[in-house]
């Protein structure tokens, strides 16, 4: 069988969480627009392959409101060849009871560029939850970036992920979150006012071979949040996972620092996946401006240990 | 007499070299972040809280796979439990404390199928023999009950720090006696949370704890072999 397959739109299951233990307490039917309903239940295919000539495009893009992507850009100037796509939802923040299915595949030797127009707002909820289920598979030698902006969570947001990255040995995958606490500026700061966030990543190999399985639930209201070793006195966390060939993993293990800066409360460490499947990366800090940037001088190094470039400089506007 | 077993299970003399790991605590401790008693007892609340909801988790998961004389899910728990550890140190430690407890268990419990065959796929790789599981199977094969092999587990992990405190945090054996109860006091509601979970309710939220685990990985300075 083909791999990564084509789905279609009818392949694909309702998004649904309402078996997940941490989510038992959020299940009331919303008030508002009722659970799938249209515009509230996201759908989103991105298909990334060669063209004859080599290159690679987005062939196959399907969607459903409220999420949007556009025509691929080629916006790269150190990998020209790369498409660029932003995903963007019409509906501004995630509301209660919004479902997304995302499915992102590349075949063999494509790559490709994901990220966000905007930070992901999280509304206030009072009924019910917010989930997004993804898949995102690569083909051998493909190579994708995702990295999306910040996640912003407001007061009583509940949101659940499940991402699992289903990846050919040869390939490699950069897939970056960020964390705010909330609302930093809003009022007199809303910061980790949320009900739930729970994340969970797990990667495979296209033979179903389980490598790992990470999951995190950060639950304000019932956990020590800002006690030593959770968060502390940081306000953003951000996660990253690369899953690469093995013969990376040893030498960006080696060229990637971990630091604790108590002076610019900053912070980051690198560990390694089970399986021989990659490496996890992790930043805390105070403000965006600096966990991006450290999570783009890591992406950079990675593209460097792959592709031989670096990342371009961040636009100013974003 | 269960009781006496139990001690014997938790005892910090109980061969499995829970002694020499310290959690990253080395680092948290150079850094002046864990400086005293109250900066000690916040760090040691995010391990229990971290191990109860992933190895205490797959302990107590073990334990009923054990009484049920079901020796593939083991071995299953045991390689769920491998997916979920992010970091190498941790897993090598998991499995070495698991294997000497393995080995020590099929002395203590000559006539149990289950860990011998476990000891078995250990020795053959079929099985990564972890910790938790071992602790599991031990349990189920002296007729403690579950609530106790929690316990057991939760007190290990408190100790193990607490321990490791006395050697690099300006703290007294007077703290971490009280850290240690008011902990223990604590371990009842993680119980509760914990024995309602499977495998993919197990979860992790110590991010600055696995930053001070990557520093300890990547410095030269190391007391402890964590």
């Amino acid at each position: 069988m083909a791999f990564p397959k084509t789905y279609e739109y009818t392949d694909v299951e309702i998004v649904n969480f309402n078996q997940a233990r941490e989510m038992k307490p959020y299940l009331r039917t919303p008030r508002a627009m009722y659970v799938g309903a249209p515009g509230k239940h996201g759908y989103l295919r991105l298909g990334f392959e060669t063209d004859a000539s080599g290159r690679s495009i987005l062939r196959e893009l399907d969607r459903r409101a409220p999420l949007i992507v556009q025509q691929e850009l080629y916006f790269d100037e150190e990998l020209p060849d790369m498409p660029c796509v932003y995903i963007l939802s019409s509906g501004g923040p995630n509301v209660d009871g919004d479902r997304y299915r995302q499915i992102i595949t590349l075949k063999e030797n494509a790559m490709a560029f994901v990220s966000t127009g905007a930070a992901t707002k999280l509304a206030r909820m009072q009924d019910n939850y917010s989930g997004l289920l993804q898949t995102i598979e690569l083909g051998p030698g493909s190579y994708l970036e995702y990295l999306p902006e910040p996640v912003i969570p407001c007061a009583h947001t509940r949101f659940i992920s499940d991402t699992c990255m289903k990846v050919a040995p040869t390939a490699t995958v950069f897939y970056s979150e960020i964390f705010m606490a909330g609302r930093k500026y809003y009022g007199d700061g809303e910061l980790f006012d949320y009900d739930i966030l729970s994340v969970c990543t797990h990667g495979e190999r296209p033979d179903g071979e389980q490598l790992f399985r990470e999951k995190f639930i950060i639950d304000p209201g019932r956990q020590p949040i800002r006690d030593i070793g959770v968060m502390h006195g940081f306000d953003i966390f951000a996660n990253v996972l690369v899953m690469t060939p093995e013969a990376n993993i040893g030498p960006l293990y080696e060229a990637t620092e971990a630091f604790y800066n108590a002076d610019e409360h900053l912070a980051a460490g690198i560990t390694h996946l089970p399986g021989k499947a990659g490496l996890l990366f992790k930043v805390l800090g105070m403000e965006t401006g600096p966990v991006k940037r450290v999570v783009r001088e890591f992406c950079s190094k990675v593209r460097q240990q792959v592709k031989g470039k670096p990342l371009p400089p961040e636009f100013p506007w974003r | 007499m269960n009781l006496m077993y139990l001690l014997q299970m938790t005892d910090s003399t109980f061969p499995v070299g829970t002694f020499s790991f310290s959690n990253g605590l080395e680092t948290a401790s150079h850094t002046g972040i864990v400086h005293d008693a109250e900066s000690l007892e916040q760090y040691t609340r995010s391990v229990a809280r971290q191990g109860a909801f992933s190895d205490g988790v797959a302990a107590l998961l073990a334990y009923r796979a054990a009484k049920k004389g079901d020796a593939g899910r083991v071995i299953e728990i045991d390689k769920e439990l491998m997916l979920f550890k992010m970091n190498d140190e941790a897993r090598m430690m998991l499995q070495r404390m698991g294997k000497k407890l393995a080995e020590l268990a099929v002395k203590l419990f000559p006539d149990n199928r289950i860990i011998s065959d476990w000891l078995g796929a250990i020795r053959t790789e079929t099985t990564p023999g972890t910790y938790p599981v071992a602790q599991g199977l031990a349990f189920a094969a002296s007729g403690l009950g579950e609530d106790e092999l929690f316990a057991s587990h939760q007190y290990g992990v408190i100790n193990m720090v607490l321990s490791a405190a006395l050697r690099c945090v300006r703290v007294s054996h007077y703290d971490t006696q009280l850290i240690l109860q008011k902990l223990c006091a604590e371990s009842d509601a993680l119980y509760k949370e914990a024995r309602e979970m499977n495998f993919e309710d197990m979860n992790s939220f110590v991010p600055e704890m696995d930053i001070f685990a990557s520093l300890h990985e990547k410095g030269n300075m190391r007391m402890f072999m964590n």
